[in-house]
This record gives structure tokens, C-alpha cells and sequence, in this order.
């Protein structure tokens, strides 16, 4: 099966289907909601339920009939374009999957953005065996290694108790989909009152249809935060900071691995968990599936495709890396 | 080490000065006397381990840093990490700290042993004493492949002298207070008295602050002066002693009986470079501690500080080029005295036992001159006297005052004049520290050369923080690379920068750098390709030169 990487997404003519393509396109398949993901007004795209409600959102001027939309199950495979296809679970968010395409008797797997191991909340990944993999390296250096979801469960918990104990209202930053949900239901369900900014709250439907409970949360009042455990957006912190509150914020995410994070998010205090795959459960994917052949797309591509190989795997980056000021902006 | 990284990891996750505090002190009180000496050397960057001197690579005299490069620490941690040098090298540099590099990638690979502090000073030891990197390898080797992530994280950073958790070391000197239940005062008194920070812990513990005294070739921390812009902001002009203020180098000679150290601020000895001082002062009898200037000097005024750098920079100096740079030594206080501290008697009685000391020395010692001003058009015409002599400006110092190490009281003040102005370029800018951690505070900044620019300097203040924040913003969005902390940007702001002097640089392509560089305004009204060229940079260093070089 001939594959066209392109920046603007992937290409895989002899099926007439795009992966992830954020310029329009006829078929398109949305691996999950995030904006670098499920952009664009395609004439027909696939997707888990969630993901596309989650893209219907997010991309108002999809509210039309176009684009015509065809919500797929995890495990059951469909026929499109001569290809079979099967959407598996991925972790990264509620919703997120990878693709397996089988064609012409090879297996193909497209990861999207994915973790390996278990969400806070979402399906934890299954793999699948196949012959070639196109695999995300957001986190491909092995610097990077996360918090598995108890420990940051614990550590979000413990911070939030800890803070609200000295009087201070604890802050997390948590991207507006994906992170934010699962601060929010972990503080909620800790019993911990929690009020969450607007942009974050505006998902909470989405996965409580999908049964993730986020029991008595509340949504941020800007007077009214004393005594409560804050969900707030990247883009808030500064207003939240300048608003002289007695606040303490913590970061979640990948990044926070790093100490030079507190710089850069204006967090004290840094809990290394992400949605994504840190590099031990990359190369844990990289082996599940047995894949002769690897194609790795964003973050980390030249240097993980180069570890892969000094693992004897057939891996390549057929892009140009990423700018590295955009990465650091990326979600993770 | 276990706790010590702990404890470091808690000071890093509060920015609150008053909690980072509160969490040392707390440690502090939880130690004995051994552990809190070698934790309060490894927090302030003091010596990581005591080697007697016959032991170390450096002779006489003790090192304080352990001088263990990034290739050893890069070769001794590979092993253990089990990647590529190229790989590694991508690693530190998104880290951007090499102590929290390598804590990281030997996670889920070292055998995760407990690290007590005895035992890492053994270790600094060994490596102190090692005598060859192969020898320093092995130590590391086994560090890497040993202990707890965290622990290897801060062993390395102790070996760099900075730990970088936002702990300055004005901080470290409050929690020993706080923990020793001793005045902040006498602390910081005695540690400027003694330039060790552990052993002040333990006297403080003791009640025994009292006791501690100034030891010779311990250098001790230098008495600062304020910045003035005009004589006419002083307070009675009367009260202050002038004297010229020479672009040299700030040292602090101690001698006793023919040993003879020469400290600079830096802490550093620079003893060997100035061969002529360190024989003059040999023949001075007792001992004593001295602060002044060391100057390259010739026709009986002091030559430029660029003609000066040619001597520090190499260790050990021929005759041709004492001979044709001549160094001197200006001194202008003395701080001890044949075993008496000097510092808390008034500036007239430690001038008339310097000048005792120096009676009859004869060149290259000397006692820097000084004036009784009246008033300050009296100031204005000495200011102008001492630029014609090509020094930089004025020092007046109050009369009656005492000598306060490690302080910039307004006892001294400088009065200088920028030496010009340049319009620069913004080429790369990296974050600040505390309040301004979140903003890009620091810039480096070039000049133009053809079609390119050029670097040639560097700038930390002199903006207000709303100008910063808005500058943060801009060059975030012209950022083309990052380099750890470092962003380089598209050559798109300028700005005015005034310094002190111009000198050559291997350091930056220019070929040169601008001596203390600051930030007169940001000059938004001017396009990149209006900056200054190197030709100006040039002319203006020609004509320093000019100005004060030896004649050939």
C-alpha cells in the first residue's frame, strides 16, 4: 500500500482515505478531537462517537449536513476503498484511536497520538499486530518517562489536600481537552471541591455520556474560588496570577518532567503525567506490534527513528522535523 | 544525598523566598554536626570535600571547584544510559542542566542504592584526589549506575557549584540562622568575616559566632560601592574621602612572612600571572590583608583594562610581556593586620596602618590617592581630573566608616560616566530567575556586519517589567531555535546599550565583547538595519587603546 506523507497530514491513495489531514479532503479519518488532528471540512469522516462530536464542537461550520459523518466502534472492523479497517483504542483522550488497515494482505497501523498506558480517562490502548507503523514521538527521547495513573492521581490529590490545608486555592493547568477532564474528575471524585474554567468545562458532557462522573463540579466564578481546587486553561494562569488570589498552581503534563518547565508554564509545582506515550511505552508499542517497518510523525521523529534503528527496526522520519518552537506548544 | 535531593526538590516546587527558607532550616535543625557541615557546603557551593593540598592536582593551596567537565561526566554516564553520544547530547540540551539530564535517563537503571551524605563526600574526595580522567570516569561510572535517580541528579549538580532551585546564597545564610536560633546579623557578619558558610553553621549551633575570625589566605568578600550619577545627589560633600576609581582588577592580597596570595572577586587566585606584585610583597614584613586594584601600569598612569587582559590570560607570564605590560598593585584598604581584624575600625585608622604598611615599598606596591572634597563643583572638577588621567571616575567612600564586607551599604559609592552608547540587535534571549523566571530577561545582542549580525554581548536589566513582558511576547514569536534556555530569535529589536569599555573576545564572533553592558532603552523608533556596525565597534576599540597603550 502506498503511503504519502505530507505536513498538511497523511495520504493513502489506493484506498482514496486521508489520516488526520487538516486541509480538506473527501475521506478523512479522525483519529481524535484535538485541533491538529480534526480540523478542516472534509466531504466524509470517520471517527469514534466521541471524537466526532468532539470535532463537531470544536469546528462550528461543520454543524451542516457536510460533512457527512460515520461514527465507528472500537474492535469492529469496516469495509472502505478495498481496505478492511479497524479503529482500536489508544488512551490519549476520551475517543482516541488508532486505525488498523489491511490491504493487499499487509497490516498498517496509524497510532494518532497515543499512551500506552492506562488513562485517567478513556479506553486504555490495545495493539494490534501488523507489519508496518506510523507512531507519534511527542515524548521519542528517554528523557522522558511519566507518572503512571495512580501515582499521578495520588500526586494531584496530594496537592490539592496539601494546599487547601495552608488556606491557598490549588491551580492546575491542563490543556482545554483532554488533561482538564481528567484533573477534574480525579479532584471530584476525591471529594474535593472543584471549579473548572469554561473552555475545560465545556467537555465535561462528552465524557460524562461516555460515564466518567465529575461529581458536583462546579464552574469557575472569578469570586468565588477561595476553598476550591481550580481547573484552568494554559492561556489563564496569567490573568489568574495578576488577579493578586492566593493561589498555588501545579502543572500537568509531559513537560513537567523537566525543571526548566517551571519557567515556562509559571507552575511551583510540576507533576510529570501526559496523554501521551512516554519513550520506554513508545518503544513497549513499537514491539507490541511486531512492525517490520516504522514510520515515525511528529515531535521527535529524526532522533526516535534513529533509536529504533539502533534497535535493529526499520524506522524512518519521512517529514522534516517539526519547527522546535512549535513543539514546546504542542499539547502533551 | 537521598534527602538532601529531596529537600533541594521541595526548595525548587516553592517560589516563596520565606518557605524555600522555611524548608532548609527545618532540614538544618534535623542534622548532626557532620551532616549539616557537608550540607550546607553542597547547598552554597562550597568545597564538595576537604583534601589536604599535597593530595589535589592544584599544588598548593586548596581548589574550590571540582574541575570535572561535561565530556567526563557525558563519558561516565553513558555506560550506565546505555544511548548514543549524539542522543545524550539532544537530551541535555532540551534539559538544559546537565545534573538533571543524566538524573533522568539513568531512571529504571541504576541499582537505586541510598546515598548518605559521608559517603558522597568520600566519593568528591576520591575524585578530588583522582589524578587522571580515566580515574575520574570509574568514580562517576559507578556513581551513575549506583544510587537513586535524584541523588545522581544533585551529586552532579553539586559537582557545576549551582544547583539551580532558586536558592541564593543570602538564603542558605537565613535558614542557618533560622535553624541555630542565631542572629541573621552575626551570621552573615561572620561569614563574610570567613568565606565558609559550613563552618559558620556549626559555630552558630554552638554559640560560638563570636569566635570566628578572618583567616589569612581564606579570601574574604569584598566591600561594594553604589552607583552615583552626580555629585550634586550627595549629601554633604564634606563628609566623603575622593578617590580615583581605576579599571583594573579588584583583588585581595594576604601575605604573612613571604607567602603571598593574590584573591579577585571571582575568589580566584591569580598569584602566578603577577609575578612582579607577588615579589614586591613578599618583602613586606608581617602579614595582613589587603584590598586594591591590580593595574597594568606604565608613565605613571594606569593603562587600559584591555591592555591589562593580555596578562590574566595566561597562567604563567614571560618577561617580555612584564615587560611590556607592567602590572601594579593599587592598594587602597587594609582588613587585618600582623593577626588584628581592621574592619570595624573607622576608614581614617585602616588608611594610616595601610599607609604604614606600604612605607617605603617601593613600585609596583602602592596607596591610592585621596582628596578632601569641599563641595561638589570641587567632586565635578576631580571626576574630571581622574578621566584625564584615564581612569574610570570616582570612588568616595564616608568618612568614619567601617569596612563592610559582602556590602553595598552606601558607605562607597562609584561615580562613573558610560563610556558610550551603541544601537544593537536582540539575537537570542534566555529566561530570568524568580520574579522574572516566566519572562525572556537576558539578552544577547549584535551589531551589524555586511549582511549579517554579529554578537557582542550580553544584558540582564535596565527595562522596566512591562517593557520585558511586552518583549517576552515579541520575541517568543520570533524565535527561529531554542537551546536550552536559550531562544534565538530574528534579528527584529533593538535597543541602546551603554557599557564601560570594549575588549576583545574569543567568545563571540565579533571578535569582541562590550565590558558591563546595560540596557539604556529600548529603541523601537529603529529598524534592524540601523544598528551600529562593526566598524564603530572597531574605532571605538582602536581608540581606547590609543588612549592608554603602551608605547611600542
Amino acid at each position: 500500500m502506498r503511503i504519502d506523507f505530507r505536513p498538511s497530514g497523511i495520504c493513502l491513495p489506493d484506498v482514496d482515505l486521508w489520516l488526520d489531514s487538516t486541509e480538506p479532503c473527501p475521506n478523512c479519518w479522525i483519529s481524535h478531537g484535538h485541533s491538529d488532528h480534526a480540523r478542516g471540512l472534509h466531504g466524509h469522516v470517520f471517527g469514534t462517537a466521541p471524537t466526532l462530536e468532539i470535532y463537531r464542537l470544536r469546528n462550528p461550520e461543520t454543524a451542516g449536513a457536510s460533512p457527512e459523518c460515520t461514527p465507528v466502534e472500537y474492535g469492529e472492523p469496516f469495509e472502505f476503498g478495498g481496505a478492511r479497517l479497524t479503529a482500536l483504542p489508544a488512551s490519549h483522550i476520551l475517543g482516541a484511536a488508532q486505525l488498523l488497515i489491511e490491504f493487499a494482505g499487509e497490516r498498517t497501523v496509524y497510532t494518532g497520538d497515543i499512551k500506552l498506558n492506562d488513562p485517567l480517562c478513556g479506553t486504555p490502548t490495545i495493539l494490534a499486530a501488523c507489519d508496518r507503523l506510523i507512531i507519534e514521538s511527542t515524548f521519542g527521547l528517554p528523557i522522558y518517562q511519566f507518572l503512571d495513573r495512580e501515582e499521578a492521581r495520588d500526586r494531584i490529590v496530594g496537592f490539592a489536600r496539601e494546599t487547601l490545608d495552608d488556606g491557598i486555592s490549588p491551580v492546575f493547568i491542563g490543556y482545554p481537552l483532554g488533561r482538564g477532564q481528567e484533573i477534574a474528575h480525579v479532584l471530584t471524585n476525591a471529594g474535593i471541591p472543584t471549579a473548572v474554567h469554561g473552555s475545560i468545562a465545556r467537555y465535561i458532557p462528552v465524557y460524562e455520556r461516555a460515564g466518567f462522573e465529575f461529581p458536583e463540579w462546579m464552574p469557575y466564578a472569578n469570586r468565588e474560588t477561595a476553598g476550591k481546587a481550580l481547573v484552568v486553561t494554559p492561556e489563564f494562569r496569567n490573568y489568574l496570577e495578576a488577579s493578586g488570589k492566593n493561589i498555588r498552581i501545579a502543572y500537568v503534563s509531559g513537560w513537567a518532567v523537566l525543571d526548566n518547565a517551571r519557567a515556562r508554564s509559571g507552575a511551583e509545582v510540576l507533576i510529570p503525567y501526559s496523554d501521551h506515550a512516554g519513550f520506554d511505552e513508545l518503544t513497549a508499542i513499537v514491539e507490541g506490534t511486531g512492525a517490520r517497518h516504522v514510520d515515525v510523525v511528529h515531535g521527535y521523529t529524526e532522533p526516535f527513528a534513529k533509536l529504533l534503528r539502533d534497535r535493529g527496526v526499520d524506522a524512518r522520519a519521512p517529514l522534516p522535523a517539526t519547527a522546535r518552537g512549535s513543539v514546546e506548544q504542542q499539547e502533551g | 544525598m537521598d534527602t538532601l535531593a529531596e529537600v533541594a526538590e521541595r526548595v525548587a516546587s516553592h517560589s516563596s523566598r520565606l518557605r524555600k527558607i522555611a524548608i532548609l532550616a527545618g532540614y538544618f535543625r534535623g542534622l548532626d554536626d557532620a551532616d549539616l557541615d557537608r550540607s550546607v557546603r553542597f547547598l552554597s557551593g562550597g568545597p564538595a570535600a576537604y583534601v589536604p593540598a599535597t593530595a589535589t592536582l592544584f599544588g598548593d593551596g586548596e581548589s574550590r571547584t571540582l574541575s570535572i567537565g561535561w565530556a567526563t561526566l557525558r563519558d561516565s554516564a553513558l555506560p550506565a544510559i546505555g544511548i548514543d553520544a549524539d542522543t545524550f547530547r539532544l537530551c541535555a540540551q532540551e534539559v538544559g542542566d546537565l545534573g538533571e539530564a543524566i538524573g533522568l535517563l539513568v531512571r529504571r537503571r541504576t541499582a537505586g542504592e541510598p546515598l548518605t551524605l559521608a559517603a558522597a563526600e568520600q566519593l568528591y574526595a576520591q575524585l578530588y584526589r583522582a589524578r587522571q580522567t580515566a580515574g575520574k570516569v570509574r568514580i562517576l561510572e559507578h556513581v551513575f549506575s549506583t544510587y537513586r535517580p535524584l541523588a545522581v541528579k544533585y551529586f552532579v549538580k553539586v559537582i557545576g557549584g549551582s544547583l539551580r532551585i532558586g536558592l541564593q546564597a543570602k538564603m542558605v545564610e537565613e535558614a542557618v540562622a533560622a535553624a541555630t536560633g542565631a542572629a541573621l546579623d552575626e551570621v552573615r557578619a561572620a561569614n563574610n568575616r570567613l568565606g565558609n558558610l559550613a563552618v559558620v553553621a556549626l559555630a552558630a549551633r554552638h554559640g560560638q559566632l563570636h569566635e570566628i575570625e578572618a583567616e589569612l589566605f581564606h579570601p574574604m568578600d569584598f566591600m561594594l560601592a553604589k552607583p552615583l550619577d552626580s555629585a550634586a545627589d550627595l549629601a554633604g560633600p564634606e563628609n566623603w574621602i575622593v578617590e580615583d576609581k581605576f579599571d583594573g582588577i579588584r583583588s585581595q592580597i594576604h601575605f604573612s612572612n613571604g607567602r603571598v596570595v593574590i584573591y579577585t572577586r571571582g575568589m580566584d587566585e591569580v598569584t602566578q600571572a603577577f609575578p612582579e606584585i607577588e615579589g614586591a610583597m613578599q618583602k613586606v614584613p608581617g602579614s595582613g590583608v589587603i584590598d586594591g586594584e591590580v593595574l597594568a601600569w606604565r608613565d605613571g598612569r594606569a593603562l587600559a583594562f584591555t591592555v591589562l587582559q593580555q596578562r590574566i590570560a595566561r597562567k604563567r607570564v614571560s618577561r617580555s610581556m612584564i615587560e611590556s605590560v607592567p602590572a601594579a598593585f593599587m592598594a587602597y584598604d587594609i582588613l587585618l593586620r600582623d593577626g588584628a581584624m581592621l574592619v570595624d575600625r573607622p576608614i581614617e585608622e585602616r588608611r594610616a596602618i595601610l599607609e604604614d604598611t606600604f612605607r617605603d615599598q617601593p613600585f609596583p606596591l602602592m596607596v591610592s590617592a585621596e582628596w578632601d572634597p569641599v563641595d561638589a563643583a570641587t567632586i565635578d572638577s576631580l571626576f574630571e581630573d581622574a578621566r584625564i588621567r584615564g581612569n574610570e571616575g570616582l570612588l568616595l567612600k564616608r568618612r568614619g566608616s567601617l569596612y563592610e564586607p559582602g556590602k553595598r551599604s552606601g558607605a562607597w559609592y562609584k561615580l562613573k560616566r558610560p563610556y558610550a552608547t551603541l544601537d544593537v540587535v536582540i539575537t537570542a534571549a534566555e529566561q530570568g530567575h524568580g520574579k522574572r523566571a516566566t519572562m525572556l530577561s537576558d539578552y544577547t545582542f549584535a551589531v551589524r556586519a555586511g549582511d549579517t549580525f554579529l554578537n557582542v554581548g550580553k544584558a540582564y536589566s535596565g527595562l522596566t517589567d512591562p517593557e520585558i513582558r511586552e518583549l517576552t511576547r515579541i520575541l517568543r514569536s520570533d524565535a527561529v531555535g531554542k537551546f536550552g534556555r536559550v531562544i534565538a530569535v530574528k534579528p527584529q529589536v533593538v535597543l541602546e546599550v551603554a557599557f564601560d569599555g570594549i575588549q576583545k573576545s574569543p567568545r563571540h564572533k565579533s571578535g569582541f565583547a562590550l565590558r558591563f553592558p546595560r540596557i539604556v532603552r529600548w529603541r523601537q523608533d529603529k529598524r534592524p538595519e540601523e544598528v551600529d556596525d562593526l566598524e564603530r565597534v572597531k574605532a571605538l576599540y582602536e581608540s581606547s587603546m590609543n588612549l592608554t597603550a603602551p608605547h611600542e
